[in-house]
């Protein structure tokens, strides 16, 4: 039984939202999961919404402090959606600046891991996983730009779905780069995630990208493995995605190792194509209509938007400035132009790779870093974390994201990808493997 | 001396181009919504009826109509633009190699038509600036000359040919002109910017124009640069300029699809000035006579069409001349008919034989006085007066006069006293 259907099914004692949000309310104040929470719940599901998303008459930030008191005159399709299912909304979740990060720390307050305060909750969904991790019964609905869905809920041992680019519509989203941006969703069970998306996909006239799929239910038993992207990442890692692959193959897939032709161009390719769409959605955060208010009219003209515009984080910074050079009229072939021809034999040689099977990868190259190793991190290095999550990402691929061990009492956990319109398929696989796998989370608020 | 115009034209939709707003919003602000002043979060719907006249324009221009056309982000910081990027149009227009003929016959070449939104309107005051977002994304279309004009006059001809073609497309291109100027006159180019106006546009090239040519003559050499027109001192200026090509940092907007341009319907496009000619050949009539009733008027010429071949084309023109002076209401096919058979005998109605006509009521129609009788009066009027033949020649109010006088006597067709008189005064030169 789905934890929704349960959740519906079973009978509240008096005052139990009261407690379950003030509850809430004392816990996220140790692990930043929300920006803000609901001060009152309806009767139906919780769902949480990650900042970047419209929620009408609730301020909206994208943990940016640029958007401070920007309160949404409208719905976002998916948060209307889930409103007209009978979901009730609880909060927005904490997430880096405008989706910039894989580790959740650009944002004033970051997120921590449930598991242990010590570690990341991954990112940029920070919260959203967070959220999934510690409250019983409750569904996320998150956003990958770039793998923002599958590292954070790798981290904190959730189910992080990414449907196929277009499956869900963008309208409401604060955009981060418009061609890769993709609503998803988070729950602690493969059979919620695909009963929300079902409630939630589908053509919207207000997102011209979105579009009714058609959509490829048939599960294959096929794995590749793609060993490009698995050399040399942590031992741990290896040794227990080695497991994994053997308690699949016990369960009846066919494992295959392939390599696929220009898979290494993805990350130079993603934030190329990211950086230069990001630069011009940012621009309206001027100091004009959007974005910090600079009253000093007296001040010369690029000098007020200077000025105006200083309240942006540093990795947002960083990418308004490549984002603004790699589109400039001079360079534009040999950067932005050549990303997107990059992009569009990736989405061939993939398509082509996945006709008949899924990918099978870890989700990060690393164990789940802790704030101290993040914070030693290199940009580039930063950026390299992401060489798993970003194929199916810069390909607009559906990718499950799902816990199959823990070690040392943290989550590890795995990406399983699929051809345009296999999302049912991914989650079958994933609901096929939770009978064979036990969850285990530190917190359950609102347990019944 | 080379002229070239960036030339932005209203397009007659009802919504504007990204969101479902009115266009004809007079109050300010009160035509906006989440995606027209660019909210976080919105995004843009392209509006396909302005698609179809972006192509129709660009196909009555002669360009080539590419099979699907695209969007690009075109980023600069101003106020007037609520996204400070506009979606506009770059590597797939929706138009390109077009060419327009004017009434001299020589071509001026179009470079590309794109179809863009308008950025909002800035309303600037003493020390303080006001904004209305009710123009923020109302269907524009760019057209982009090649430097192909030569002087003033083949300005006033492009732009009267170009007004004409959209009129004929449902355009109206006085709602909203905006124009910028490239003229070089020695090989430097200086850009007029955001000229607003027809009158406008030829004054600012009248300067721009004479401007450079006195540099030149005093060979001081012409600075390439960006200008504007200051209207009320009537000269250009030297202007900031915004941004370069380099940092405008185009990219595809990834919020729209490309859009195919197969499927659209596009309208017949009507060359107004080249029927006139053809007529004006094969009748023996005059250019600038059809071209004053065809070019701007096409009621006037879907009536000349429907008569043309039982009736002579110059009675058609007198009769449509007619109508237009007189006539309370369009007029309807058959009180034409009548028109031109009674124009035909001879005969010049006056107004209230034209209402009577109108109504549907009989008139009693006597022949028109020939042309000796005209002649004899014309001679007669200015026999009587010697002050008047001397006043003929330079004075049009004396030419008017005597026209008058023969048109009260014999109620004659008014262009043929005129010739008539043309030709006396020419003989006794």
């Amino acid at each position: 039984m789905s934890s929704i259907t349960e959740f519906l099914e079973k009978e509240k004692p008096s005052g139990y939202t009261g407690k379950m949000l003030k509850e809430l309310s004392k816990l996220n104040e140790e692990l930043n999961a929300f920006n803000n929470i609901a001060d009152s719940l309806g009767s139906g599901m919780p769902f949480s919404v990650k900042d970047n998303i419209c929620v009408k008459g609730i301020e909206t930030t994208a943990s940016s402090r640029m958007l401070e008191g920007y309160i949404p005159a409208f719905n976002a399709t998916v948060v209307q959606r889930m409103l007209d299912s009978g979901f009730s909304f609880i909060g927005k979740t904490n997430m880096d600046e405008f989706g910039f990060g894989s580790f959740g720390l650009n944002s004033t307050k970051p997120a921590r891991n449930p598991f242990d305060v010590r570690y990341v909750a991954g990112g940029s969904s920070s919260g959203a996983a967070v959220a999934t991790s510690i409250l019983k019964y409750h569904v996320a609905i998150a956003e990958s730009t770039g793998g923002s869905i599958s590292t954070p809920a790798a981290f904190c041992g959730v189910v992080g779905f990414t449907p196929t680019y277009g499956a869900l519509s963008r309208y409401g989203l604060i955009d981060y780069a418009n061609s890769l941006d993709k609503i998803g969703i988070m729950a602690r069970h493969a059979d919620d995630v695909r009963s929300v998306f079902d409630k939630v996909r589908g053509a919207d006239a207000k997102d011209t990208t979105s579009i009714e799929g058609e959509y490829r239910r048939e599960v294959s038993k096929k794995i590749i493995l793609p060993d490009q992207l698995t050399k040399g990442i942590d031992e741990d890692v290896e040794s227990g995605f080695a497991r994994l692959v053997e308690k699949l193959e016990g369960m009846g897939y066919k494992t295959v190792h392939r390599s696929i032709p220009f898979i290494d161009k993805a990350i130079p390719a993603y934030y190329t194509i990211a950086m230069a769409e990001a630069s011009t959605n940012l621009a309206r955060y001027s100091g004009f209509k959007y974005g910090y208010r600079n009253e000093d009219f007296t001040q010369h003209y690029n000098q007020f938007f200077t000025n105006a515009r200083e309240r942006f984080g540093l990795e947002a910074k960083r990418r308004i400035v490549l984002g603004t050079f790699v589109r400039s009229a001079s360079v534009r072939d040999e950067y932005y132009s050549k990303a997107l021809k990059v992009r569009r034999l990736l989405i061939k040689e993939l398509g082509k790779a996945l006709q008949d099977g899924f990918i099978l990868s870890p989700v990060m190259p690393i164990k789940v870093p802790t704030f101290e190793e993040v914070k030693e991190l290199t940009a580039l290095e930063n950026y390299k974390m992401d060489v798993m999550t970003i194929p199916p990402n810069l390909c607009g691929l559906p990718h499950v994201s799902f816990p199959y061990a823990y070690h040392k009492g943290m989550p590890l956990a795995a990406q399983l990808v699929a051809g345009h319109w296999g999302d049912h398929a991914v989650l079958g696989i994933v609901e096929e493997w939770e009978r064979h796998f036990d969850y285990k989370f530190k917190y359950n608020i609102g347990e019944l | 001396m080379r002229i070239g115009l960036e030339i932005h034209v209203a397009l007659p939709t009802r919504s504007k181009l990204f969101c479902s707003c009115r266009t004809d919003a007079s109050e300010p602000n009160t035509a906006i919504c989440p995606t027209c002043t660019g909210m976080p979060g919105s995004k843009p719907t392209l509006n396909r009826n302005a698609l179809a006249i972006s192509v129709s324009i660009a196909n009555a221009l002669k360009c080539r109509v590419p099979e699907s056309t695209s969007f690009a982000r075109k980023v600069y910081f101003y106020p007037d633009l609520p996204k400070n990027f506009q979606i506009t149009q770059k590597d797939e227009p929706v138009g390109a190699a077009g060419e327009i003929t004017i009434e001299s016959g020589k071509r001026i070449g179009i470079r590309r038509v794109q179809l863009e939104e308008d950025p909002a309107k800035v309303i600037r005051q003493d020390d303080y600036t006001l904004i209305d977002f009710n123009r923020s994304g109302v269907p524009l279309v760019e057209i982009v000359t090649e430097p192909e004009i030569g002087n003033e006059e083949e300005l006033r001809m492009f732009i009267t040919e170009l007004k004409s073609i959209l009129y004929y497309l449902g355009i109206d291109i006085d709602r909203e002109l905006k124009v910028d100027l490239n003229i070089s006159v020695s090989g430097s180019r200086v850009e007029v910017k955001n000229v607003t106006g027809m009158k406008n546009l030829l004054d600012a090239a009248r300067y721009e124009v004479q401007r450079q040519e006195k540099l030149v003559k005093a060979k001081q050499g012409v600075v390439q640069e960006t200008r504007s027109y200051v209207e009320k001192d009537m000269k250009t200026a030297p202007s900031r300029e915004k941004e370069s090509d380099e940092e405008y940092g185009f990219i595809f907007d990834p919020d729209l699809a490309s859009y195919k341009t197969t499927g659209i319907r596009i309208a017949k496009p009507v060359y107004a000035s080249k029927i006139a000619k053809e007529y004006s050949k094969r009748y023996g009539v005059k250019d600038s006579a059809l071209r004053e009733l065809i070019m701007f008027n096409s009621g006037n010429l879907a009536l000349i069409d429907s008569a043309k071949d039982r009736h002579g084309m110059k009675a058609l023109i007198t009769a449509v001349e007619l109508l237009q002076r007189y006539a309370s209401k369009k007029a309807d096919p058959s009180v034409f008919e009548r028109v031109v058979e009674i124009v035909e005998k001879g005969a010049y109605p006056d107004k209230e034989m034209m209402l009577r006509i109108e109504a549907g009521k009989s008139v009693e129609v006597h022949a028109g006085a020939s042309d000796e009788e005209i002649d004899n009066e014309i001679k007669r009027l200015i026999g009587e007066n010697s002050k008047l033949l001397k006043e003929l020649g330079k004075n049009p109010k004396a030419f008017n006069f005597v026209v008058g006088a023969v048109i009260k006597k014999y109620k004659s067709n008014p262009r043929a006293v005129s010739e008539r008189l043309e030709r006396i005064l020419k003989e006794l030169e």
